[in-house]
């Protein structure tokens, strides 16, 4: 009984191990195709989105105002709004196949950093304005995300 | 001097509508593609729409001098008016300003209906968007953006061509104020049927109605 367990453990130790020497590799070059990282770009900004838009609802007076789902939704986009951006790089760089990623992404790659990196510091202060549950806290964070969707759309995103 | 024969051309109808699509023109375009102004530039849009909706109307019902029967010609006739086009008097738009209008009508027309089939692919749907296929959606959208360009054109040349008459002598902005133009008593002009504006704006109200009812 006690060597199975022991064996069991080993088993596991050993397959984590194999698992954390082969993860780092997949990871870094988690797209072996364009066409996949291309999707997985695009699957990323759907969920955005689809948060966005159901917060948006709220805010601008389509829906109810529930300070609980507002938050949830916000926090659901906090871990998104990290996602995308990963796969503009390794097979993601210079994809523009079936995707409205405009070639200036990766002529301007700073830029289109900087502009990611706002986009993300802004989602994370309307985390902290959702806490609230205070629609005057909540709208303007709401609006400056908003902003930071549309000022890396112009440029890097086709009409 | 010569005496002047003073007629009634434009009813208050069709004044109002003018300056009032300035108004929402410049407002439309200050509102646009600023997502704070978003809601709106949506409901300046409604109102846009219903200002055309009624001029066209009001284009078959309203007074003779703002019929399309009554001032739309041959293209022909657009060639002789611009082979001399100071020489003559008219009750209404000449054949040139005539195909303005309409090409004016459309644009303001077309961009109107393409906004709300539009999505900014932030947060903003325009209400019939879910009607048609995503493709649709984003050459609307595509269309609603760059159409401006063409309006403000349009524009251009209608300011243009205001300019011009003025040189000549002719006045067109007046009687867009007034509603009233003097001709030489020598003219030949006939006083075109005029009906009360009034009538124009209860169509305008009922076309309000039901577009914010439906769109808004």
């Amino acid at each position: 009984m006690r060597l199975l367990t022991t064996f069991s453990a080993l088993a596991v130790s050993i397959g984590i191990a194999a698992l954390a020497a082969t993860s780092n590799p997949v990871q870094a070059s988690a797209f072996t195709q364009a066409e996949d990282a291309v999707k997985y770009r695009q699957g990323a900004f759907q969920l955005i989105r689809e948060n966005f838009g159901y917060m948006s609802g709220m805010v601008r007076g389509e829906i109810d105002f529930d300070g609980e789902q507002f938050k949830q939704r916000s926090q659901a986009l906090y871990h998104l709004s990290n996602i995308p951006f990963d796969a503009f790089s390794g097979a993601g760089e210079n994809a523009t196949d079936n995707s409205d990623a405009l070639p200036a992404i990766w002529q301007n790659r700073s830029d289109f950093n900087a502009k990611a990196e706002a986009f993300q510091q802004a989602v994370k202060e309307l985390v902290e304005a959702a806490d609230s549950e205070n629609m005057r806290t909540i709208r303007p964070a709401f609006m400056a995300t908003a902003r930071t969707c549309q000022q890396c759309h112009e440029g890097y995103r086709a009409d | 001097m010569m005496n002047t024969l003073t007629i009634k051309l434009w009813d208050g109808f069709i004044r109002s509508f003018h300056w009032l699509l300035v108004v929402v023109l410049a407002g439309l375009w200050y509102t646009g593609g600023d997502i704070d102004y978003i809601d709106l530039h949506h409901q300046l849009g409604l109102v846009m729409l219903a200002l055309l909706l009624t001029r066209i109307m009001w284009g078959f019902v309203g007074s003779q001098s703002a019929r399309f029967s009554y001032f739309l010609r041959s293209p022909i006739a657009v060639l002789h008016y611009f082979k001399a086009p100071f020489k003559r008097e008219y009750v209404t738009h000449n054949p040139a300003g005539a195909y303005m209008v309409v090409i004016m009508l459309v644009l303001l027309l077309s961009q109107a209906i393409s906004g709300l089939f539009t999505d900014d692919a932030i947060f903003f749907r325009g209400p019939l968007a879910h009607l048609v296929s995503n493709d649709m959606v984003r050459s609307l959208t595509r269309y609603h953006k760059q159409a401006f360009d063409y309006i403000l054109l349009a524009i251009a040349l209608h300011l243009v061509a205001i300019f011009v008459y003025t040189l000549m002598k002719k006045r067109l902005v007046g009687p867009m104020i007034t509603g009233r133009k003097d001709y030489p008593e020598d003219a030949q002009v006939k006083q075109p049927k005029q009906r009360h504006g009034a009538f124009g704006f209860v169509l305008l109200g009922i076309n309000l109605t039901w577009i914010f009812g439906w769109l808004g």
